[in-house]
Parts: C-alpha cells; structure tokens; sequence
C-alpha cells in the first residue's frame, strides 16, 4: 500500500537521543505496522523497513476483509494523539512523527545486545528521484516495456517503470532494473528530470535497542509439486488472490467478476480449499488458517457483485471457521446467499472446449460427481516466509522443516535471542485481527524491555506557546514556494498571482520563496514568518502529503497556531495543467483554486489544544492467567494495577487444569508461576473476593468503586480498565451427560486422570464426540475453538498410555488449525478413527447396562454402526462468564450476541472496545487457546499503556462541543456518536461531550438540527465561506448569490 | 377489534364532546385536559390546560381551526412531566407531529391520554375569526357542510394542506371522537383504541359496541378525493419548481421572516440558524457576489433557508400547512416541503408519526446506508 516518500531532512537535523528507545520493525505488514504505531504512540523512536516498494504487504491487495466487507485499515491509526499521525486512507500511504519509514529495504547484519543493536540496512535503488517526481505518468507512458503486473497478480501488464502500488499517493514511480533494457525513453519525457537510471543501492546503519521481527508470510505457489498442476495451463483457474485482483475496483475488471479466458461475467465460480496447505507429503503438514474465511468472503462478494444468477460452491474438508463469529457469517453465506459447501477431495480439474473447467470429486458418500464452473479459485494457503540466514540467526533458533519458528515459553512473540521479538506470521499463521494482537504484544513485550533497560520516551514535541490571536482579524500570510531553485517551467511567473492574491479580502502579505522545503528557502520562509503580523499562514507548496507536517512546525515555530495553517499543492496543478492549458489561463485557475482555503483560513476559529489530567493505574478485572499476564506487563512498566478477582484465588480455570494440552503449555504450573508474580510485584493490588460497584468516568479518569474480602468499599482512580473475566466449561445434559458416569466432558476427563479415578488401562473403547450444544442454532451459536485441541491432546494421551484402547472422535469440522493439524496428523497415525457427522444426523448415546452405546452412521458407507464404549467424551466448549452483561453495562461496553465483549473492530482493533480506555483480552473476547489469551494480553496490556504513558492526554483540536443554550435536549446526537463520546446528563439537563473519546467525526454536527453540535475547527460559516469560494465561478453559492 | 361507544348529541356535538371531556376529569382519569378553548372572558379559540370541569364550557374540540399545531403545548405541557396523568385533544397531524416530537424528546406520552378528533379541515384564522363573528353554531355547519371533503366550505377556502390530507382518522390516539360516516347533529361516537384508551372506557362505564355502519366507507371515500387532490396540486407544483431557478422564483417573495419556522410543529430548535450571524458575510462577500452577475439580492439567504429546512424536515414532515398559514406573503411552504418529504421519507420508508417504536432516519447512524447517494465505494 503505502508507498513512501523519504523526507528531505538532511539527516543531521535527527541525531537520535540515545536515552530515548528505539525499535526497528522489519516488515510493514499489517503486524509490523501495528508494531511500529504502538511503539510510536508511546513515543519510543522506531525504524520500519520492508524489502518491498510498498508497505501492507498482502493486505495491500485485498479491498475487502471479512467479516464487514470493506476494507478498515485506518482503523489501525492511533486514536488518542492522532494529531501526530496520518489521518487518510492508509493504502494510500502512513506517516507518524515517531517512525521512520524505510521501504524498499533490507536488513544486511545485525550486531549487538539489547539496548546496543548495529543494524546495516541496504536500501535499494529506485531510479526515481522521489524528492523531484511529481507523478505525470509520462515516463510510463512512452516506456516500450511489458510485463506482467505483480499488484494484479499478473491478470494485467505493468511496465518497466511503473507504480508499485496504484493508489498511492503521492504517485511515486520505480524502476524494475530487470526489465529496462535502458532505452533512456523516460529520461527524455520526464519533464522535471526525476530519472535516475545509474543510481545504485544505499548502505544505511541503525542503532537501536530492541528488534522485532514481522517478515510476515506468502501464500503458496498453486503450481507447487502434489498441488494441482494444471495451474497455469486454464486461464480460468485462479488463485483466490488473484480473485481478490479480479473483484478489486483498482483490478482488472473494475469489480465485475469476468472470465480471464475470455471476459465473459463468470457465473458459476468454485473455490477449491487446501490448495498448498495440509500435504503432509509435500511437509507443509499445517493448516494456513485463514483460507476457509477467505473462500467464504470471496463467495459471499461473487453474489452481491454478480446478483441473482451466480452459483457458488466451495469444495473443503473442513470448514474451519472457528474464530468468533465465523460460524455465524458461514451460516448467512449457505443461508442468505445460497453459498454450496461439499466436502470432498477434488481429484481433477478438466479444461473443456469453451474454456469452463469440470471439476471431479468424490462426493462425501464416495460416489464419483462432476460440475461445471466458469472461474475455479484455488484457496492457496499461507506459507511461512523462507527468509535468509539472518532471520534465524537473529532469532536464535532454526526454523522446523516448515519454515516455523518455535517460541521458547509461553509468550509467542518472544524469541530465544534477547532483545529480539517476533509478530504476525512469525508467531503463527493467522489472520489480520491475529496479526494485530501479536504486533501489539511484541510492541508491549519490546516496550517492557526497553524500560528494564532505562530508555525513556519521548516527550510529546515541544510545542512553543502560541500567539493568542483569537481577538485579531483575520489576516493570511501567504507564501509560495518557486520551486527548483526558482527554475519555472516556461511562462509562469509567481510575481503577478503574488499581486492579485495581494487584493484579495483578509490576505494581509504574499511573499516568495525559492525551495520552501529545505536549505535557504526554508530559512528564509521561517525569518519571514517570524516577522511577520498576519495570524494565519498559507503554503502554496508542492505534495502536501510529504511537506505538510514540515510546513505546519515551520508556521508553529514562528508562533503561529497549526490549525490556522494550509499547505495546498501549487506545484502539481500547475504543471499538469500546463500540458494542456496557456500558462495564462493556467495561473488564473491557480488563483481561483487558492480562494476556498483562503476562505476556510480566514473563517477560521482559533483553536487551542485542552489538556486534561491523567490517572497513570490499571483496573484489571478477572484473575485469571490473562489478568495476570496484563497486570504483570504493566506493572513491569511501574504502572499500577488493580486486579479485582471475584473467587478466592488467582488462576482461574486454569489454576485448576489438569487437561493436557497439544501445544505442551502447563497452564496448571503457569498458573502458579504467574500468581507468585503477582504476589510479589510491589505495583498490583489484589482485590479477591472483589466486586464492582459502580463506575463513573472516561479514558484517564475512572473513577471507580469496589468491595473486596475485607467488607470494605474502595474508590480506585483509574486511567484505562482491561476486562479479563474469562469463560468457564460448559456443561450439557445430552448423550447421556449425568445420566451416567462414563459419559464426561473434556473438563471431567481430565480430573478424572489427574486424580486416579479413571484408569487409561481400564478404557478399550473411547469415543469423543465434538461440538456438542456448539456451532447449532439456539445453542452455542459459535466454535469453542478449544474442544478438538482438547480432544486431540486426550486421544493422543490415551493411545500413549493404552495403545491398544480404540478410540473414535465424532466430529462436524475437525478445527485442528495452523500446527493443530500435527496433532491431528499424529493422532490419525496412533490410530486414532475420525469419523464426520452432520448437524441433522448428530450421534446417539444409550446407555446399555450403565455402559454408553454410541450410534452413528458410517458416512462412507451410509450404513448405521453402533459401539460399545468404555467410555464417552464431550466437547461442550466454552460459555462466556455471567457477569459480562453486568460489567458491560457499567463500563458502557455491548455484548455479542454470544455474551462475550464486542470488540472495536473485529479485525482491526480486536482489544479495543469502542469505549476509549476499556480493552479486553482474552476469553472475555470471545474462546481461544491459553497461548492465544496471553498473546491478547499483552496486547491489551500495551494497548492500555500507550494510552497511559503520557503525563496528561491531549484533546485533538478537532473535536466536537455543545452550544447549549441553542440546544433543544433532543439527544439526536447522542444517538448518532459511533465513538460513545456523548452522554445526557440527566440531573444537569445538558449534553456532555467527552473530548478525549471524540474523534471528531461530525455526525453529531450531521444529526443536529441547530448548530448546538458543532465541530471545532469545521464550524457552518466556514464550510459556507469554501463552498462559496469554490461554486464563484461555476453557479450561484450556497449561501450567498441567488440571481 | 374496534371498540366503539355512541354519544347523543341533540344537534350540538360541541356540547357532547365537552360532557366527554368533563366525565373524564370528575371521574379522576385526568387530572387535565389540553383542549381547544375560548377563555370565560370570549375571545380567540386557543390551546388551554383545563383542570375544572366548569372551564370546559370553553372548549372547542370541533372549531375548524388550529390556531397553532398542538402538538407544540403538548410537547410543552408534556416534556418534564408533571407527574399527573393528563389528557391532549388533537387532530390527526397535530398527533403525528407529537410523535416525532416525543421521539426528539421534546415531549413525553407518559400518563398521557391522547384524544384524537376526525379531522375535514381547517380554516385560516383570519377566516374562522370572520365567520365566528357571524354565527354560533359554527362547529356543527362546518361538519356537515364539510362533510363530503369539499375544498370550499361555508365560502370560505380550506387550505392547501387540508385539501390534499390523507390522514382523517388520527392514528395513535388512545381514544378518538369519531363522526365521520355519521350525523353528528344525532350522535358522535367515542372510539376506545389503546390499552389506555379502555381503562378510560372502563372508568367511564361506557359499553363498547360496532363501529357505525357507514365510516369505513366514507372514511375511505374522503382519502380517495384527498389523495387524488394531492397528486394533481404536489405534480402541478412540481413541475414548477424542477430547477434552481423556478425554486429561487417560487420563494423570491419569502422575506426570511422565519414565521413558518415557528409555525412549524417539528422545527425544535430553540434558536433557528437563520437568526444567528452565520449568514452575516463580509461586505466585500456581497460586492464579489453582486459582481458575478451585476446584482445580487438581499437578504441573500432565502434559497438556502427553505433547503436547510428541506434537510431539517424533510423526513419529519406531517404536511399540517402550518407553514403555509403563517407566510405573510403567500410562498407555498407547504408544497415546497411536501413534494420533497414525500421522496425523502419514501426513501427512508419512514412515515413520521407512524410509530413511536420507529427510529428518526436522522438519528441513526448506519455504516452502509444509501451508497448512491453517499458515493461509498464498497
């Protein structure tokens, strides 16, 4: 996505602090992405590299993500001090005061220990001097070299000199120096001489104190040996990226989905799953985890692009869609949309005569079908990324015969190497809200290093006081930049627009500068501005993308206020006219283009920045290991934490675990590691037997009160609240469940071996049956996600210790995801009996002389088979905690329909709530493994600490209040705020606005009827006074001028 | 089922209606009535607050007037409850207005017993006021001679709104006083509606029975003549205003007096936009303005006044033509926000004062609404 600009600061202007920490994220993928801005926010210094052009690595391509179907990476950008950073879309490019972009580069050798890493980067040449380009495209177009173009997945040609990304801005070229053949034909056409074909390869250095590691993931060449071989021989079989290409407005077809072969619309569409993934044969013995959302999403958009009409199927074996609330958007896909779902393995895939594919499987009853289809997708999974010899070095472990890297404890983004981390693909193969949570992680884990170290962060900039100009008239300094050291294109003169501009109402003085954005010309710019009388300032500059944060410090430098400062793009529009346009008509349209942010500047109000006080401490509710883990990360950090337990003792459910687990995590011992920590740390209070009373506030300021054990009630002053109340076994009264005692859930059967009173030499015969009450309608409308973990690990226990026991597990989708499928892998080895059942035809269980009897029926054959087991296992998963829906209506956070905490966003922002400063982590979130838990606390933890960290929180200028006595009560506003930022309050009669929480959005303005919500900084006599400015010479203006 | 009680009128159902009004005050259902009345001393007919029964000889439930919408003293009477129950006689567009109100919580219908009246019309104050003057039995004349849905009545013109009214019957009252498809000089009938409307049947011990025979028929009869009225006179105007400049010609004459905005019964705002300094531009704003054409109008903002209350009422529109009544001279506010609401709330499929359960398409905010109009690429 983002396609980056280096800034023009000469770089001994940023001689780095060495007090303050400093990180290098290698990898702007979405996790490193997320990495880097937690760092940032916190204020630590941090280098992002990526070895490609572009950051956002897959994410770059894909326009729309399940489960809302639309594209939500802004939603990544910091909320809380979101003035320092990028505020637009960011596929189209990110910046952040604290991080230095560094694409297109990468890592040569690292040297070092933490706190003292030597890092020599090697930063690949462009050809493209990015400082002078200014994206005419006329390089590209007379370029006489084609190739296939890597952004759309080779569905459409690119040339030699090309954009990496099309929707970047600005419009920043390259060159691929293996497909010029060096014609010099875009040296002649640029018309600013931007071209740089000899240019070579830069050797940069670094120093920094911790490293994390985000080299992400690529997906699976389809063509790949034991893979389906035919890929690249019929047109109309595709790779689900390349679907992703062929939907995507920015793709091939404009988002219609066509036939490659042959652009016919493809109505009847297959996807075929595990194209790459799950072959042991091939050693890729791991599930990619994301594919089986992916084809749904993919299936789901075929009907609401092509409409009625359009048949889907897709071909699995198993459906896993076991992240919180996949269930449910798989059953609207089959439901709503008609989407087919057969379980089967594909044999072959035949091209016929007019170009459709016949696909041939063996239908779940083993009988040979066959379907004809337009488009056929291939769901090619992801692969860990085979990175050179430095990325294990730096990890300190070699990766397994996969190409995965083995964490050494329980904290998936730590690695054996000190001071090194690792998020995103690196710490499993999972999907974005995954790689949010790790990239968070690694960002606290990193952070809680650095401050083990001494580092400090760095204050918020320095901002000097500004002049107080809310009294004055409003009079704009304008200044243009006569850019190329003064060298204009021919015919245009600055002098005479200086003049006209002169005349115009509320400009009180235009000057001109050669080069605004560096050397002399910025000096002088600064000196004009320091002397200067006026209180607003106007840039006419060049990409205000690039100069505009340099721009605006320059104007705040000189005492002038940031939000009376525009930068507009003078340069761009002048030459792109100039191809067409006499340079005359040219500058009268820059002349008139220059009005409407005049007019917005002078009708603007002079804000000023509010502060408010901030509560350093944590509550944290819910004692259990992802409590613990969050109070322990922050108080590692000096922050105090409160951590309200409401049982007698710390641990939770997993205090009590006796159940093995695949993954060889002893949540028992951790338990009791963690509860040692907690106490021993000087910084957390534990409330046990504790319970919340009542709570008041917003981020920073909680104010919250509780009554522990000791029968006293406590008011804590809290800046941000993590809510970890878990989720508990659930429990079931089918196939025989306390009608017998050889019937037991997962839970029962691990007490029982833990405490003698079953004995593995006792069972011949044991069946588990899966998704017991899960996954149906009127149950459990979700996976647990635990329960084939858990019976995986007891079928391979039990076979250990009796090989002789038979064992069957009944299932519907075995969710054996990621490297679970080893597990699986090597339960059906031991000889364990998988065998499937419907939702429709589900077990039976009679209990036969006090022994379970268990029908069911062979799905190969269709015929009933009945067992006699010794005993009976019940996977009945996890049921949030009770509580929820009592705290969540104290800290004005909504349940799923599931009764777990609805999350910010579910893939963007898994441990935010849309509550500023409430987060949640773990199984309050919705079911997931201990690993996944603690990973989510670490990142709620962060999450929390970032927004803590400051002395006091900042409101941004751009936020909304209330004119009351022109507001009629109606509340429409309060209804209407996505960010819960306002509130009536009752006794007052009034509405509030909580400025931390508002981002400034508008709806409330939008809703309002009176102007009693307004927007600062976006008040209705300026929109009024830009529209007007904007219509002059087109039509009558709104507001003023009906002939 | 419908519910319905006759009471005898002897040729005054004013008289009828008022012993109503009484019955539910002596027999403590209400502690107040909000009513259409003359105050003891005569004068005009206004919205009075009536806590004794003897004042209700007063009142006026039939007058074909409506001095201001009552949905505004309801909302008024009704926004920091009192605590009593009370009753609100209103016709059907002052009821649906109360609605959209009560929704913006500028009103509540907590103990509140909405009285609605079959409604053929109005007339203009100024004309009501003429033809009081002239004789006593006003009400009953204009019921029966309106009876038919005549556009004239007594010689005197209905307004715009009245004439094109699809709404009768007031919909969400709790009980109704009902005479069309009857003689009200023999009877009127009292409609027990809401689960309010019968604990009030049952304390004033009435035996609910049939409706009358003949209401359904001429209930339906009217709303065909009103409807096709509506489709002719809204076509013919829209037709006039389909550009901006037979917009700007059809309001040239509005002197943003802002009369319709205080007549209107769902434009809330305690201080409208138009009265504050937000239109006050530079001199030098109106020069450049004046320069792009050779002139330029003052004020300057009566195009965009009428459209900020397009986009104000546009969905919460009852069509009462209380706008149209208060200009002082003649623009037809009504037909201009008519012809636009009825896209709008098709749109929204909103039909303000339906439901009190159905949210304001304003004070939602969905993620995905209308991409065509939005230009949301998804």
């Amino acid at each position: 996505m983002a396609d980056t600009v280096q800034d023009a600061t000469p770089a001994a202007a940023e001689a780095p602090d060495p007090a303050i920490g400093s990180v290098l994220v290698v990898g702007a993928g979405v996790a490193g992405i997320r990495a880097a801005l937690d760092l940032a926010e916190v204020g630590y210094r941090v280098v992002l590299t990526d070895s490609s052009p572009a950051i956002g690595g897959i994410l770059a391509k894909l326009d729309y993500q399940f489960p809302t179907d639309h594209c939500g990476m802004c939603k990544m950008l910091p909320l809380v001090g979101r003035e320092y950073a990028s505020q637009y879309c960011m596929r189209k490019s990110l910046f952040h005061d604290n991080i230095k972009l560094l694409p297109f580069t990468e890592v040569a050798r690292v040297e070092g220990q933490p706190g003292a890493f030597h890092v020599e980067l090697r930063r690949r040449a462009r050809h493209v001097d990015t400082d002078v380009c200014i994206g005419t495209g006329a390089c590209e177009a007379v370029c006489p070299v084609e190739v296939p173009s890597e952004f759309n997945e080779g569905l459409t040609r690119r040339k030699a000199i090309y954009r990496p990304v099309p929707h970047n801005l600005p419009n920043l070229y390259l060159i691929d120096m293996d497909a010029c053949t060096r014609c010099g034909e875009c040296v002649k056409a640029c018309p600013v001489d931007a071209i740089r074909l000899d240019s070579e390869d830069e050797a940069l250095a670094v120093d920094v104190d911790a490293i994390i590691l985000a080299a992400g993931a690529s997906l699976q060449e389809p063509a790949g040996p034991g893979d389906l071989t035919s890929y690249g021989l019929h047109p109309n079989l595709v790779t689900a990226l390349e679907l992703e290409r062929l939907l995507s407005s920015s793709g091939r077809y404009d988002g219609v989905i066509h036939r490659p072969s042959d652009g016919r619309p493809a109505r009847r569409i297959a996807w075929l799953q595990c194209v790459g993934s799950r072959n042991r044969k091939e050693g890729r013995d791991y599930c990619s985890s994301v594919c089986c959302m992916f084809a749904l999403k993919e299936a789901v958009l075929a009907h609401e692009k092509g409409g009625p009409g359009v048949e889907t199927t897709i071909f699995y074996m198993d459906l896993r869609a076991f992240g919180k609330d996949h269930w449910r958007y798989r059953e609207r896909a089959e439901r709503d949309h008609g989407v087919r779902l057969v379980r089967c393995r594909v044999r072959q895939v035949q091209q016929l005569a007019d170009g459709s594919l016949r696909i041939r499987f063996l239908d779940p009853q083993g009988e040979w079908q066959h379907g004809d289809f337009d488009l056929v997708v291939l769901s090619t999974g992801q692969t860990p990324l085979r990175a050179g010899g430095w990325l294990a070095e730096l990890l300190g472990v070699p990766a397994d015969r996969a190409g995965f890297f083995a964490p050494p404890g329980p904290l998936k983004v730590a690695t054996p190497r000190d001071g090194v981390f690792a998020c995103g693909a690196l710490s499993g193969l999972g999907d974005i809200s995954d790689a949010q949570v790790s990239g968070s992680a690694a960002a606290g884990a990193a952070s809680r290093l650095l401050h083990a170290l001494g580092k400090k962060f760095k204050p918020e900039p320095d901002v000097p006081p500004e002049r107080p100009v809310a009294r004055e008239r409003p009079r704009v300094h304008v200044v243009l930049c006569r850019w190329n050291h003064g060298k204009m294109p021919a015919g245009i003169d600055l002098e005479p627009l200086r003049r006209e501009l002169l005349a115009l109402p509320g400009v009180g003085a235009v000057d001109i500068v050669d080069t605004l954005c560096r050397g002399a010309g910025h000096e002088e710019a600064g000196a004009i501005l320091r002397a200067s009388t006026c209180n607003r300032v106007l840039f006419g500059a060049c990409l205000p993308y690039v100069y505009r944060r340099r721009l605006k410090l320059l104007a705040q430098t000189a005492g002038f206020n940031p939000g009376l400062t525009e930068v507009v793009d003078l340069r761009s529009t002048i030459q792109r006219r100039l191809a067409d346009e006499p340079a005359a008509l040219v500058m009268a349209k820059v002349r008139r283009q220059l009005e409407a942010p005049l007019a917005r500047l002078r009708t603007a109000d002079a804000l000023v920045v509010s502060r408010m006080p901030l509560s350093q401490e944590v509550l944290v509710v819910g004692g259990g290991l992802t409590g613990m883990r969050a109070a322990l990360s922050l108080a590692e950090r000096g922050v105090r934490v409160h951590l309200v337990e409401r049982g007698e003792q710390l641990g939770g459910g997993a205090a009590a675990a006796t159940a093995p687990a695949v993954d060889g995590l002893d949540a028992a011992k951790l338990a009791a590691e963690m509860r040692q920590a907690v106490w021993e740390s000087k910084h957390i209070t534990v409330h046990r037997h504790g319970e919340i009373l009542e709570t008041h506030g917003s981020l920073g300021r909680f104010r919250t009160r509780l009554r522990n054990g000791d029968r006293e009630e406590h008011v804590v002053v809290h800046g941000a609240v993590i809510l970890a109340t878990g989720a508990g076994p659930a429990s079931t009264d089918e196939y025989g469940h306390g009608a017998c005692d050889r019937v037991l859930t997962q839970d029962e059967l691990g007490r029982a071996l833990a405490g003698g009173a079953l004995d593995p030499a006792t069972l011949g015969t044991v069946v588990f049956i899966q998704c017991v009450g899960s996954r149906e309608p009127g149950g459990r409308e979700y996976c647990s996600r635990v329960c084939c973990a858990g019976a995986l690990a007891h079928a391979l226990a039990l076979k250990q210790r009796n090989p002789g026991a038979r064992v069957v597990v009944l299932y519907r989708d075995l969710m054996a995801y990621g490297t679970l499928e080893r597990a699986y892998t090597a339960a059906r080895g031991a000889g364990v009996v998988f065998v499937t059942y419907e939702r429709d035809a589900k077990p039976e269980v009679a209990i036969v002389g006090g022994r379970p009897q268990v029908a069911f029926t062979d799905p190969v054959l269709g015929e009933p088979v009945s067992v006699a087991a010794d005993l009976v296992c019940l996977g009945t998963g996890l049921a949030p905690n009770p509580t929820n829906a009592r705290l969540g209506g104290l800290f004005g956070v909504e349940l799923t329909a599931d009764g777990f905490f609805q999350e910010a966003d579910a893939k963007w922002r898994p441990v935010d709530t849309l509550r500023a400063g409430v987060f949640v982590a773990g199984t309050a979130h919705s079911p997931r493994r201990t690993g996944e838990a603690l990973l989510q606390a670490e990142a709620a933890a962060h999450r929390a600490f970032a927004v803590l960290s400051r002395r006091e929180l900042t409101a941004a200028r751009v936020v909304a209040q209330v004119h009351d006595s022109l507001c009629a009560r109606c509340q429409a506003c309060i209804d209407v705020c996505p960010y819960h930022a306002r509130t009536f309050d009752v006794a007052d009669r009034s509405i509030r606005v909580d400025a931390a929480a508002c981002q400034g959005c508008g709806m409330c303005a939008v809703a309002c009827p009176s102007g009693a919500a307004e927007v600062l900084g976006m008040g209705e006599r300026q929109h009024l006074a830009v529209i007007d400015a904007a219509l002059r010479d087109i039509g009558p203006g709104m507001s003023l001028g009906v002939r | 089922m419908e519910l319905f009680s006759p009471v005898a009128t002897s040729g005054d159902p004013t008289k009828a209606a008022r012993a109503l009004l009484a019955e539910l005050l002596t027999k403590g259902v209400v502690k107040g009535v909000l009513v259409p009345a003359r105050s003891a001393r005569g004068g005009a007919v206004a919205h009075r607050l009536i806590t004794d029964p003897a004042a209700l000889e007063g009142a006026e439930p039939f007058a074909p007037v409506v001095p201001v919408s009552g949905a505004r003293p309801a909302a008024a009477l009704t926004a920091r409850p009192a605590g009593q129950p009370l009753a609100v006689v209103l016709r059907s567009c002052e009821i649906r207005a109360f609605v959209e109100l009560v929704k913006l919580h500028q009103g509540s219908v907590d103990d509140l017993l909405i009285v609605g009246v079959d409604c053929l019309g109005r007339f203009e104050n100024r004309d009501f006021a003429a033809l009081a003057a002239e004789r006593d039995d006003l009400a009953l004349a204009f019921l029966q001679a309106a009876g038919d849905g005549a556009e004239r009545v007594l010689g005197k013109p209905l307004p715009a709104a009245c004439t094109i009214c699809e709404h009768p019957v007031a919909d969400l009252a709790d009980l109704r006083l009902a005479f069309l498809g009857d003689d009200p000089a023999a009877r009127i009938w009292v409609e027990w509606v809401s689960e309010k409307g019968r604990r009030a049947q049952a304390a004033l011990e009435r035996e609910p029975g049939a409706p009358p025979a003949g209401r359904a028929a001429a209930v339906a009869a009217l709303v065909a003549r009103r409807r096709a009225a509506g489709e002719h006179h809204l076509g013919a105007f829209r037709e006039r205003t389909k550009d901006l400049a037979g917009l700007a010609a059809v309001v040239s004459g509005c002197v943003t007096c802002t009369n319709c905005r205080v007549a209107c019964p769902v434009c809330y705002c305690r201080h409208c936009v138009f009265t504050t300094d937000t239109f006050q531009h530079e001199g030098e704003e109106y020069l450049r303005a004046a320069g792009k054409w050779g002139a330029t109008r003052l004020p300057a903002d009566n195009v965009f006044y009428h459209l900020t209350r397009m986009v104000h009422v546009g969905t919460l529109c009852v069509g009462c033509g209380q706008c149209s009544s208060a200009c002082p001279n003649d623009v037809p506010v009504m037909e201009l926000i008519r012809t636009m609401a009825e896209r709008a709330q098709a749109r929204f499929a909103y039909e303000p004062g339906r439901s009190l359960a159905e949210a304001q398409p304003l004070a939602t905010f969905q993620m995905d609404e209308h991409p065509d109009v939005t230009g949301q690429v998804k």
